[in-house]
């Protein structure tokens, strides 16, 4: 079937999409017809969290978006976390904390993370745990990337 | 990101990775992120049946669809078969299928949503034969024979199999039988452990290009290029030659990449369409078709004088193989070398079976078989020091290997940091004062402790390292970095061998065309194996530069030494020196060549002293050297639902010299989290052979909020004496000890010893209860 | 498969009135079956431009309409929601985890009906009803009725779900909401939701619900009722546990065994009992 042709706001520029199927996920249309494959798929049902993005500023999983529901929404990925070249703060952080290891979870992760960041005030290790349970990390054991988040939203001004 | 100069980018520095703003940014490229021109999208048809004959295919169906270009059975595969022990296994089902999801078919398509709809269009006929789901069916009398050639079947070593048994091993030492007369304390018990998912956030993986000539480049979610050449290569009966293996990054693996999973299948769908082809499982599939940490059931028995002198043991182990070998003769072989754990005990019988059952294959998982019987020698440590009245860690202290000392079975051991790991980590957890903090109410808490060991090591390792015309440098070791760190730590120690900074060696993707051959990323031997090439490729450099500047400077090879910043000069005269740039432009432009250094070798210390110990059907007879642990746990159990959480984990760990610390604590503190998943949570769970939570809903993992923040990662230097700058390796020995401290910790809290894993909260309220009502 | 975004609740029932139609909440639980190949809608009607299904309101007489599209967020951080209506917000923030909270609705996971989820206990407690609206015109049902069996509801075909409302709950009586999870965000192994009034030392208000240990929830008015006036102690309290646990009807799963369920209710029951009985006190 031939789907519809739609324009998705994806880290602030309009990007056309054409033959979109009802049942295509943002994900799918990120990654595949976007380039965009920062965000990842580790699960196709909203467990892991590798492909979190944000929807309207808040984190969301884009595997359970289908894309036909996110038009004139502001959508952001991992790669738009920072213009080219430079790095946010939380991407610094987790960088230089030994916070990464395989780095598949690290998009989501980080996503998740500046969305917490965005309360503007520092965050105890407990918020971050919370704010971070639904981000699944096989490698870490989490603790460098709670302490890299804890780091990061203490250096803000 | 990295520092300028050697000292803060070199041995014993916590360097950032060297991806890391690859990894950050989204840009690191993995398998599911490739993509050639004209490429193909692959997807399988997986059995439903556990063991049944194939009589029909019928895929004119799936042919039809719009988009299909090829579809394949295992009537269009070669008859090769691969394994790493035992070659049982053929790239894809063939005449019949031996476990629910095996691959039967595969389809190629223009888009994966028409390659999976046509594959689920695929009719296969089977005929139905008698299923043995678990190893006691396998070895009914009656049971239904699995692999009708075992017997015919090539094994890399003397196999003791038969039957349903893949493989029977035994080792033991001193007299058993007569030791037991001695003790005065006896335990024993029957202890099992389930099949643990390896959960690599990235499913696995697959992509192959065919070239005009017929020779094929892959692409694959892997843990060794080379392992993958070899088993693709067996399995389709190609030339090595025409097959080239490179690799992405890779999104972990914990011994679930190592060895084969769809890779065979899209060389040959590349092979028949002459076209690109990827296959990315899904989530289900790569729960139901790769592979999974192998059930246990252990019979243990230990016994101890009055003092706590440990005197005997015997355990015996049955390893639930699955439908194919695998790693599994491996993993039955190591798990009975380690059975003896750290400790002098003069009489040690162990011996193990390994059954082919229809089930999923298991294979290699972090810890190799170790985790598991740890799980219940170091339960019974516990248990004898309970009957002794001994405090667990005293009991440990005084039976512990000291060095000089043999590891069981005979094999020397030249460092051993045992001791201190026991030390560090009583004193920073306050065991003895008092051991456990005060629970909250409604809560137990209890300290628990563990000690173990494991090995790096294995089998045969390179390293070429490349001076520049600039002087720059590039290491290439064909060693696979899964996300646990390797290519920054051996970057690190050939920065440090040359005496340049980090950022000056470049490090070679791994590619079978180009690079040393590497067994693996696997035994925890990267740094250590990989690291010894390393560090002799780069001697073998530094001594072509001081060649070249003896010859410049017209003086003594020995009167030169290498200087931070990449500079060769003469001892003792600091304005007499050169740069790399000047020494490696005369080598390439003017005299004797280039600069190369290479070096390759094979791990070949005997693990078994025949002197000492007998041993039956051991498979790797070389195994590595030996790092030790400690780890405490904290756990706290929820009086009115019996859920244990592990609250704080101090975890010392004998890594030789921590040539990055920061990754060295992101191994002791991830292997922490995955053992204590495996301790609490994490269970595949069968009907039958049929496994009935492949899906992260009902599998589960620990989340930020399950894991403890309070992980203490306590760094134990015993330098190996012929590892690179003294390292050993760390990649599993931190998850190895986590379930025996958690049961520990939970047995002391309840007063129940629970022999199986997991520790849900079902059986330690249950456990709770029922020591609750004997008080 | 056809996808329809219609901007008003006439519209989108008229949309649900057709073969294999489904509405698309926030999409946690449709898409991620659709994903697995487990339903395949032919018509999918998204509510997400329904502007009436998003809000929550407080109404004088200190119920709470809570609209269908209402996120799992959002009802965590109800300030609407007071007194033993707490329990909703409790529950609310117990699901799963903050991405899955962004986008999972109420009206969404009611749907769904799954007997783990939290909302079915939480509803349960509050004495919620919820509203319906299809074709035929609008109707309320009782939790207690709409939650009809496994994975089963009230809902007729072309219906959809468009508020969830709570009674007020009496002044100074406590909600709250305890799970028992594998790990944290896992749908329970069994939970109890509770909603708690004491006068002194005499039970002025109770409803106690058990979630994840049957089809639906389960209460027992009947011995809540008997409770009242009376003080809550030991015995009171294993009158109702005794009566709660007949009514169970667990099943084994991978999350627990159906012996341990029935084992942990009354326990949890117990627990959430004394915990807000003590919060009470201390904001006495
Ligand atoms: S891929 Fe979306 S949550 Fe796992
Ligand atoms: S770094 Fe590998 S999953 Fe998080």
């Amino acid at each position: 079937m031939t789907g519809a042709s739609i324009t998705l706001k994806v880290n602030g520029a309009d990007r056309p999409v054409a033959a979109v199927a009802p049942w295509t996920t943002l994900l799918t249309v990120l990654r595949d017809e976007l380039g965009l494959t920062g965000a990842k798929r580790g699960c196709n049902q909203g467990v892991c969290g590798a492909c979190t993005v944000t929807i309207d500023g808040e984190p969301v999983r884009s595997c359970l978006s289908l894309a036909l529901n996110c038009t004139d929404c502001e959508i952001a990925t991992v790669e738009g976390l920072a213009p080219a070249g430079s790095l946010a703060p939380v991407q610094q952080a987790l960088a230089e904390g030994n916070a990464l290891q395989c780095g598949f979870c690290t998009p989501g992760i980080l996503i998740a993370a500046h969305a917490l960041l965005r309360r503007n005030e520092p965050l105890s290790v407990d918020e971050v745990r919370a704010g971070l349970s639904g981000n699944l990390c096989r490698c870490s054991g989490y603790k460098k990337i709670v302490e890299a988040v804890v780091r990061a939203s203490e250096a803000r001004p | 990101m990295s520092p300028p100069d050697t000292a803060a980018s070199g041995v014993g520095a916590s360097l950032p990775r060297l991806d890391a703003r690859e990894k950050v940014t989204g840009r690191a490229q993995y398998i599911a992120d490739m993509v050639r021109p004209n490429m193909l999208h692959a997807a399988i048809h997986a059995s439903p049946a556990a063991h049944a004959l194939i009589t029909g295919y019928d895929t004119a169906e799936a042919s039809a669809v719009p988009g299909v270009a090829c579809v394949l059975t295992g009537d269009d595969f070669p008859d090769g078969r691969m394994g790493a022990f035992i070659k049982d296994e053929p790239a894809i089902a063939k005449g019949k299928v031996r476990y629910p999801g095996e691959p039967v078919a595969v389809v190629a398509a223009e888009d994966e949503e028409t390659a999976r709809r046509a594959a689920a269009l695929i009719r296969v006929d089977y005929e139905d034969l008698p299923v043995a789901a678990t190893p006691d069916d396998a070895m009914a009398p009656d049971a239904p024979v699995i692999h009708e050639d075992l017997p015919d079947y090539f094994k890399v070593f003397p196999a003791i199999c038969g039957g349903n048994v893949a493989s029977e091993t035994e080792l033991s030492e001193g007299d058993v039988d007569a030791a037991w007369a001695e003790c005065d304390v006896i335990v024993e018990g029957e202890f099992e452990t389930p099949a643990q998912a390896h959960l690599s956030i990235e499913p696995v993986g697959a992509l192959a290009e065919v070239d005009a000539d017929g020779r094929v480049t892959l692409w694959s979610a892997n843990q060794s290029v080379f392992r993958v050449q070899a088993n693709v290569c067996e399995a389709l009966q190609l030339p090595m030659s025409k097959l080239r293996c490179l690799t992405p990054k890779v999104g972990a693996g914990f011994g679930n990449k190592m060895e084969p999973h769809v890779q065979p299948l899209v060389v040959q769908l590349a092979l028949k369409t002459g076209r690109p082809v990827r296959l990315i499982l899904n989530r289900t599939e790569d729960f139901e078709t790769v592979r999974a940490r192998h059930p246990f059931k252990i019979r243990c028995k230990t016994g101890a004088k009055r003092d706590g002198t440990l005197v005997a043991r015997e355990l015996s182990a049955i390893l639930d193989c699955g439908a194919y070998g695998d790693d599994s003769p491996g993993v039955l072989g190591y798990s009975l070398l380690m059975s003896r754990g750290p400790y002098r005990i003069p009489h040690c019988r162990t011996s193990g079976k390994l059954v082919y059952t229809n089930r999923m294959r298991f294979g290699a998982f972090r810890g190799f078989g170790n985790p598991q019987v740890t799980f219940a020698t170091e339960s019974q440590i516990d248990e004898i020091a309970g009957r002794l009245g001994m405090d667990p860690l005293d009991l440990r202290v005084k039976n512990m290997m000291r060095p000089g000392d043999r590891w069981f079975g005979g094999g020397e051991v030249a460092s051993n940091g045992l001791a201190e790991c026991i030390e560090k980590a009583s004193a920073a957890s306050g065991w003895r004062q008092g051991r456990a903090r005060a629970a909250p109410s409604g809560k137990r808490r209890a300290l628990g402790v563990a000690a173990c060991a494991h090995i790096s090591g294995l089998l045969a390792t390179g390293a070429i390292v490349r001076l520049l015309e600039d002087g720059s440098v590039v290491l290439n070791t064909g060693a696979v970095d899964i996300g646990q760190g390797s290519d920054t730590v051996l970057t690190q120690m050939c920065a440090s061998a040359l005496r340049v900074p980090a950022d000056r060696v470049a490090i070679a993707s791994p590619d079978t065309d180009g690079s040393p051959y590497n067994w693996g990323t696997t035994a925890s031997r990267v740094t250590y194996t990989t690291g010894r090439s390393v560090v002799a490729a780069a001697g073998h450099v530094a001594e072509e530069i001081k060649r070249h500047a003896a010859e410049i400077f017209e003086c003594a090879v020995g009167d030169l030494e290498l200087r931070d910043g990449g500079r060769v000069g003469i001892k003792g005269v600091p304005d007499k020196e050169l740069s790399y740039f000047e020494v490696s432009a005369r080598a390439h432009w003017a005299a004797g060549g280039p600069i190369v250094g290479a070096d390759t070798w094979v791990y070949n210390q005997p693990s078994v002293d025949p002197k000492r110990a007998i041993a039956r059907g051991l498979p790797f007879p070389q195994i590595g050297v030996y790092s030790f642990g400690c780890m405490i746990a904290a756990v706290e159990i929820d009086e009115t639902t019996g859920k244990a959480d592990a609250v704080e984990v101090w975890s010392a760990m004998d890594v030789g010299r921590a040539i990055n610390p920061g990754s060295v604590e992101g191994q002791i503190e991830g292997g922490f989290v995955q053992g204590m998943g495996f301790a609490l949570t994490e269970e595949m769970v069968f009907d039958g052979p049929r496994l009935v939570n492949p899906s992260m809903m009902d599998y589960k993992a620990p989340t930020s909020l399950d894991a403890p923040f309070d992980i203490h990662s306590i760094i134990v230097e015993a330098a190996e004496p012929d590892g690179p700058f003294g390292a050993k390796g760390i990649g599993e020995i931190g998850l190895v000890p986590a379930p025996a401290a958690i049961g520990n910790a939970v047995a002391a809290a309840t007063g129940a010893r629970l022999r199986r894993l997991p520790l849900t909260p079902e059986r330690v309220l249950n456990g709770l209860l029922e020591s609750d009502s004997e008080d | 498969m056809e996808f329809i975004r219609p901007d008003s609740i006439d519209a989108a029932v008229a949309a649900l009135q057709a073969e294999n139609a489904a509405c698309l909440a926030g999409g946690a639980t449709l898409v991620a079956m659709m994903n697995a190949d487990l339903v395949a809608p032919e018509r999918l009607v998204s509510l997400r431009d329904v502007a009436a299904l998003r809000t929550a309101m407080r109404q004088p007489d200190g119920s709470v309409v809570i609209g269908a599209m209402r996120r799992h967020r959002e009802t965590a951080e109800e300030t609407d929601l007071r007194d033993g209506q707490r329990v909703l917000s409790d529950a609310a923030g117990q699901i799963a985890n903050p991405p899955v909270r962004n986008m999972g609705t109420i009206g969404g996971s009611c749907a769904f009906a799954d007997p783990a989820a939290d909302y079915p206990p939480a509803l349960a407690a509050a004495d919620a009803r919820i509203a319906l609206v299809g074709a035929e015109g609008r109707r309320t049902l009782p939790a207690d009725a709409f939650f009809v069996d496994w994975y089963e509801t009230a809902l007729e075909p072309g219906e959809l779900i468009e508020s969830v409302i709570l009674p007020p709950a009496p002044a100074g009586t406590a909600g709250s909401y305890t799970k028992l999870a594998r790990v944290a965000g896992d749908f329970a192994i069994a939970s109890v939701a509770l909603v708690l009034g004491m006068e002194g030392d005499a039970c002025s208000h109770l409803a106690v619900a058990v979630g994840a240990c049957g089809p639906a929830p389960v209460r027992r008015r009947d011995v809540e009722t008997e409770l009242l006036g009376g003080g809550l102690g030991d015995s009171e309290i294993r009158r109702l546990t005794d009566a709660l646990a007949d009514g169970l009807d667990p099943v084994d799963d991978v999350r627990a065994s159906a012996d341990y369920r029935r084992r942990v209710a009354p326990r949890l029951v117990r627990q959430a009992i004394a915990e807000a009985k003590q919060c009470l006190s201390g904001t006495q």
